[in-house]
C-alpha cells in the first residue's frame, strides 16, 4: 500500500533576492511535505526565511524575489503559473494569515468589507449574503458583537483582534491549505487555546492541511504532527514533533529547547545563545 | 464634527484677520505716500492734505487698520458733507488709479478667473491622474516613459513660454483660434469655448505634470505595501485590487494638493491671465501692482488669502471622509 | 508637607486612567453613537529601574494604556505623574522632554517603521530630534545597537521591507535605545523573535536595566518571559486592572479568577517529551 500523495508538497525550494551587495539566497534548497488532516510546524531562527518560504508557496514574493524548484499542490505545480491561474487558487485552495496584521490590512476599508470580498471572489453572492459569513467568520475566532465590529476600521481594533480578523479571512473560504505565519503571537493564552481549538475543529471537519509557522514551542508541540527547524535559510531537522521534542538531534534544536523560557523558573536562568 | 468645523473656521478667520493686518502693514509702511501718487502733477501740498483727510491717511495706523476693517465688514464712508463717498460692505476701498470701487472691480474679474480655474482644473485632473495611472500600472513600459516625459516638460517648461508658443502655433500658425478676448458665453458659446481654451490648456499642462508625477509614485507606493499582497493573496482579481485596494490610498492624498492649488487660482493666474489678455483677478493684480495702485492690491491680495484659507479648511474636512483613522480621531 | 514615598521612587505613576472610543456605524454621519471604555479607571506606578509587566486578555486595553503612558494619545481621565512632574498636560519642553525620556516598541513592528527611510536613519531619528550627537558618531552607534540586537551592522542600509518580521521588531528594539531614555513601553517587543534570540535581547533589556537604571513597561502574552523579566506585574482585563502586584506574589498565589484562568491556561511542551529529552541530556552528559 502506498501513503496517500501530499496536498502540498515543496520540492528543492530556493529563493533568492538581488541586493546591491550581490544576489543573497533566503530559502536554500528546503524540501517538505503535508498531508490532508495534518500540520507541519515550522520553527527557526528569526529571519531563517519562514515567511519567504509561504509567500514562495503563494507566488507571492516581494519584487525581485525569485523561487526555484518545485511546490506542488494536489500534484499541480505552482510556481511559474500566471497572476491569473494563481488567483483562482489563493484564498480558495490555500489560505493565508500574514505576520503582521496591522499593515497587511488596508486601513481605508472596514473588515467587513475586506472579509467579504474574499469570500465573494470565489462563492460569488450577494453581499448581503456575504454579510452573514464575514459575522460568522468573526464570531467563530471570538469578537465580541461581531455584526457591529464588522463596521470598523483596522485600527479599531487590538493587535491580537486584527490578528483574529486575519484568521477569519483566511477561514471563511475553508481552504484546502492552511499557511499560518505565527497566527497567535498576538494573542493571550486563554484566546490563544480558544484559536487552536478552532482551527483543530476545522481541520477535523474539512480534512484541512496546515503548515503552522510559529516561535512558540509548546504551541507548536500541541498542534504539529511534524516539525520543521529552520536556520539561516536551511532546514536544520524534520521530524515527527515527537521526535524533535524528545530525542533532537541537532545542536540548534537542542539550543531553541534550551532557551525556551519556563514559568515555573523564576530566575530566569536565561543562557546566553552564541550565534 | 460640529465643534470642529467652528473651531477650524474660527481659526481661519484669525490667519485671515492677521494676513490683512501684515498686508496692510506692508503698503503702510513701506509704500510711497498714495496722497502723492493720486495728486499727480499738479499738485498743491493743500491738496495733498486734503486727499490725507478723505482717505484718513493723517490718522495714526491702528485707526486707519480699523477704518479698513469696519469697512469691510459694516462699509464706510469717505470725506464729508457733500464730498462724501459711500463704500458699502464688504468696502476694500477705491482704486487711486479709477476711482473705481475695489469690490466692484474683484467682482466683475472674479467669473473669468474662476471660469480659467475650473476648465484648467477639469483637464488636469483627466491628464494628470490619467497619465499617472497608465505609468504606475504599466512601470518601465514606453507608456510610462513617454508619460514622464510629458511630464518632464510641463515641470520643466515655464507657463508663459507653454503659452506663447502655443500661441503662435494656434493662433498665428494654423489660425485654429481667434485671439483670446474673453467673450461672455451667453454671446457666444463657441467664441467663449476658443476664447478659453488655450489658458486651460496651458495651466492644465503644468498642474497635469505635476499631478502625474505625485500619483504615480503613490501608486507605485502603495503597491508595495502589505495589504495589497494581502489583496491578492485572497484571490481578488487585479481590476478590483488596483481599483479598491490601490487607488484610494493613493489619490486621497492629491485631493490635498489638488483643493489647494485651486484655491490658488481662483485667487488669480496672474501670468496666464496676462499673456492671454484675460481680464481676469490676476491681470488686475498685475496692473495693480505695476501702477502700485494699492487699494486694489490689498484687495486681490485678500481674496487670494481668502481662497487659500477657505480651500484649506474644506481640504481638512474633506480629509476626514476619506481617510477613517482621520476621520475617527477628529469627532 | 509630606511626600509619598511610593511616588518618589516610582519613575511613572498613573492614576484613574480611563480612555473611551466613541465609535458610530457605518458612513461618515450614519449610524448610532457607540461609547466604549477601552481602560476603565487604571492606575499603577513604574518602580524606577525596574520593570512593571502588563499581562491580560487581548482586547483588554493594554496597548492603549501603553499609548497613554507614552502620550501618544490623549486620555479621557486620569492623571500622569513622571519623574515626579506632573505630566497630564504638559507644555512644549516639557513634552520634548518627556518625548526623549520615554520609548515606545510598539506592538505591529512594520507599522511603525517608516517603509522610505534606512534602518540608519530609523535608529538614528530619535537622536535627531533630541539633538543629540552620539560621542563616537551615529554610524557607529547604530551597528552597536544593531549588532547587540543580533542583526547584521552590515546591513544599516537597507529598507524595512527587506527584513523578516522578528528583524523588524528588533530594529524597534534598537531605535528606542539609541537615545538613553529612563523608561521603555515594550508593546509585545519580543514576540516575534524565536526563543534564542528573545533570550539575547531580554539579556540586553536586563544589562541596560542594571548598567543605565532603565524602567520599563512590558507588554507580553507570554507568561513564561514576564515572569523572567517582571518585578512587578498588572493584571488587565475589559479594560481594568483586576489584580496587582509582586512577580511571585501574582504567579504563585493569584487571587483574582481571570489571573488564575490565565495561568492555567499557559501552553507546555508536552511534558512527556521534555521529560524524554531530559533523561537523553542526562544519559549524555554521563555518557561523557
Ligand atoms: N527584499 C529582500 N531583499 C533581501 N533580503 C530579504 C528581502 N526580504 C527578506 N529578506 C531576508 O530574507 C530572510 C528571510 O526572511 P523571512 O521573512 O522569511 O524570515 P522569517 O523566518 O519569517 O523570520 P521571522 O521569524 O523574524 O519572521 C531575512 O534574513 C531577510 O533579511
Ligand atoms: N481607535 C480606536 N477606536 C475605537 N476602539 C478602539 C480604538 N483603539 C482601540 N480600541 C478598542 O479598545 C480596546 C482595547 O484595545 P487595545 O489595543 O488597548 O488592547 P490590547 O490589550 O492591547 O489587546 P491585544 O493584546 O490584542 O493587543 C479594544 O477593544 C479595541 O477594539
Ligand atoms: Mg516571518
Ligand atoms: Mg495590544
Amino acid at each position: 500500500m502506498t501513503a496517500p500523495a501530499p496536498l502540498l508538497e515543496v520540492k528543492n525550494l530556493t529563493i533568492t533576492f538581488p541586493t546591491p551587495g550581490g544576489t543573497v539566497t533566503v530559502v536554500d534548497d528546503l524540501s517538505f511535505a503535508i498531508r490532508d488532516n495534518a500540520t507541519l510546524g515550522v520553527v527557526g531562527e528569526s529571519g531563517s526565511g519562514k515567511s519567504m518560504t509561504s509567500l514562495a508557496v503563494m507566488g507571492l514574493l516581494p519584487p525581485g524575489g525569485r523561487a526555484t524548484g518545485s511546490v506542488l499542490l494536489d500534484g499541480e505545480e505552482l510556481l511559474g503559473r500566471s497572476e491569473r491561474e494563481l488567483r483562482r487558487i489563493r484564498g480558495e485552495r490555500v489560505g493565508m494569515v500574514f505576520q503582521d496584521p496591522l499593515s497587511s490590512l488596508n486601513p481605508y476599508y472596514t473588515v467587513g468589507l475586506q472579509i467579504e470580498e474574499a469570500y465573494r471572489a470565489h462563492r460569488g453572492g450577494s453581499r448581503r449574503a456575504a454579510r452573514a459569513v464575514v459575522v460568522e467568520a468573526l464570531e467563530r475566532v471570538r469578537i465580541t458583537d461581531p455584526a457591529r465590529r464588522a463596521d470598523h476600521y483596522p485600527h479599531q481594533f487590538s493587535g491580537g483582534m486584527r490578528q483574529r480578523i486575519m484568521i477569519a479571512m483566511a477561514l471563511c473560504l475553508e481552504p484546502r491549505v492552511l499557511i499560518a505565519d505565527e497566527p497567535t503571537t498576538a494573542l493571550d493564552v486563554t484566546v490563544q487555546a480558544q484559536i487552536l481549538d478552532l482551527l483543530r475543529d476545522l481541520q477535523a471537519q474539512t480534512g484541512m492541511a496546515m503548515l503552522f509557522i510559529t516561535h512558540d514551542l509548546a504551541v507548536v508541540s500541541q498542534v504539529a504532527q511534524e516539525v520543521l527547524v529552520m536556520r539561516n535559510g536551511s532546514m536544520v531537522e524534520h521530524g515527527s514533533a515527537e521526535q524533535i521534542f524528545s530525542r533532537p538531534r541537532e545542536a540548534y534544536t537542542r539550543v531553541l529547547l534550551d532557551a525556551v523560557p519556563r514559568i515555573d523558573d523564576p530566575f530566569g536562568d536565561l543562557r546566553r545563545v552564541s550565534a | 464634527m460640529v465643534g470642529y468645523l467652528a473651531r477650524r473656521l474660527l481659526s481661519a478667520l484669525g490667519i485671515l484677520l492677521l494676513i490683512s493686518l501684515f498686508t496692510y502693514v506692508i503698503f503702510f509702511l513701506l509704500s510711497p505716500d498714495p496722497a502723492v501718487l493720486i495728486c499727480g502733477k499738479t499738485c498743491t501740498p493743500d491738496r495733498i492734505d486734503q486727499i490725507r483727510g478723505t482717505l484718513g491717511l493723517d490718522q495714526p495706523f491702528w485707526v486707519q487698520f480699523w477704518d479698513f476693517l469696519r469697512g469691510f465688514f459694516v462699509g464706510r464712508t469717505y470725506g464729508d458733507g457733500a464730498s462724501a463717498v459711500s463704500c458699502p460692505a464688504p468696502c476694500l476701498g477705491f482704486s487711486f488709479q479709477t476711482n473705481r470701487s475695489v469690490t466692484e472691480m474683484i467682482e466683475t474679474r472674479l467669473p473669468v478667473s474662476a471660469t480659467v480655474a475650473l476648465g484648467a482644473a477639469v483637464l488636469w485632473l483627466l491628464a494628470g491622474v490619467g497619465a499617472g495611472l497608465l505609468s504606475a500600472v504599466k512601470q518601465g513600459t514606453w507608456w510610462d516613459r513617454g508619460a514622464m516625459m510629458f511630464a518632464l516638460g510641463g515641470i520643466s517648461l515655464p507657463n508663459y513660454f507653454v503659452a506663447l508658443i502655443l500661441q503662435y502655433v494656434l493662433v498665428v500658425q494654423m489660425q485654429i483660434l481667434p485671439f483670446p478676448s474673453a467673450v461672455p458665453f451667453g454671446e457666444d458659446p463657441v467664441r467663449w469655448f476658443q476664447s478659453y481654451l488655450m489658458p486651460w490648456l496651458v495651466l492644465a499642462f503644468g498642474y497635469a505634470a505635476v499631478y502625474a508625477r505625485l500619483v504615480r509614485a503613490n501608486v507605485l507606493d502603495t503597491l508595495g505595501e502589505n495589504f495589497l499582497r494581502t489583496a491578492r493573496a485572497k484571490g481578488l482579481s487585479g481590476r478590483l485590487i488596483l481599483r479598491r485596494h490601490a487607488l484610494r490610498p493613493s489619490l486621497t492624498p492629491v485631493v490635498t494638493m489638488f483643493g489647494m492649488d485651486f484655491a490658488g487660482l481662483l485667487g488669480g493666474a496672474l501670468i496666464t491671465e496676462t499673456v492671454f489678455g484675460l481680464n481676469g483677478v490676476g491681470k488686475l493684480a498685475a496692473d495693480s501692482i505695476a501702477k502700485n495702485d494699492q487699494p486694489v492690491i490689498m484687495g486681490v491680495t485678500l481674496l487670494a488669502a481668502f481662497f487659500v484659507v477657505i480651500g484649506n479648511v474644506i481640504v481638512d474636512i474633506t480629509y476626514t471622509f476619506l481617510d477613517p483613522r482621520v476621520r475617527i480621531a477628529t469627532r | 508637607m509630606t511626600t509619598t514615598s511610593a511616588a518618589e521612587d516610582s519613575i511613572l505613576s498613573v492614576r484613574g486612567l480611563s480612555k473611551e472610543y466613541v465609535t458610530k456605524g457605518s458612513g461618515a454621519f450614519g449610524g448610532r453613537k457607540h461609547r466604549f471604555l477601552a481602560v476603565n479607571d487604571v492606575s499603577f506606578d513604574v518602580p524606577r529601574g525596574r520593570t512593571l509587566a502588563v499581562v491580560g486578555e487581548s482586547g483588554s486595553g493594554k496597548s492603549t494604556t501603553a499609548r497613554i503612558a507614552a502620550k501618544l494619545i490623549e486620555p479621557t481621565g486620569g492623571t500622569l505623574v513622571f519623574d515626579g512632574q506632573d505630566v497630564t498636560h504638559p507644555d512644549a519642553r516639557a513634552l520634548a522632554r518627556f518625548r526623549g525620556d520615554v520609548q515606545v516598541v510598539f506592538q505591529d513592528p512594520f507599522s511603525s517603521l517608516n517603509p522610505k527611510h534606512t534602518v540608519e536613519r530609523i535608529i538614528a531619528a530619535p537622536l535627531q530630534y533630541q539633538g543629540i550627537r552620539a560621542p563616537q558618531g551615529t554610524r557607529a552607534l547604530v551597528r552597536d545597537l544593531l549588532d547587540r540586537v543580533g542583526l547584521n551592522p552590515d546591513h544599516s542600509g537597507r529598507y524595512p521591507a527587506q527584513f523578516s518580521g522578528g528583524q523588524a521588531q528588533r530594529i524597534g528594539i534598537a531605535r528606542a535605545l539609541a537615545v538613553n531614555p529612563k523608561l521603555v513601553v515594550c508593546d509585545e517587543a519580543v514576540s516575534a523573535l524565536d526563543v534564542s534570540v528573545q533570550a539575547t535581547v531580554i539579556n540586553l533589556l536586563r544589562d541596560l536595566q542594571r548598567e543605565r537604571g532603565l524602567s520599563y513597561i512590558f507588554i507580553a502574552h507570554d507568561l513564561a518571559v514576564v515572569r523572567q523579566l517582571a518585578d512587578r506585574v498588572a493584571v488587565m482585563h475589559q479594560g481594568r486592572i483586576v489584580e496587582q502586584g509582586g512577580r511571585d506574589d501574582i504567579f504563585d498565589a493569584p487571587r483574582h479568577e481571570y489571573t488564575r484562568a490565565l495561568l492555567s491556561a499557559v501552553p507546555t511542551i508536552n511534558p512527556e517529551w521534555d521529560r524524554a529529552r531530559a533523561s537523553m541530556i542526562a544519559a549524555e552528559e554521563r555518557a561523557s
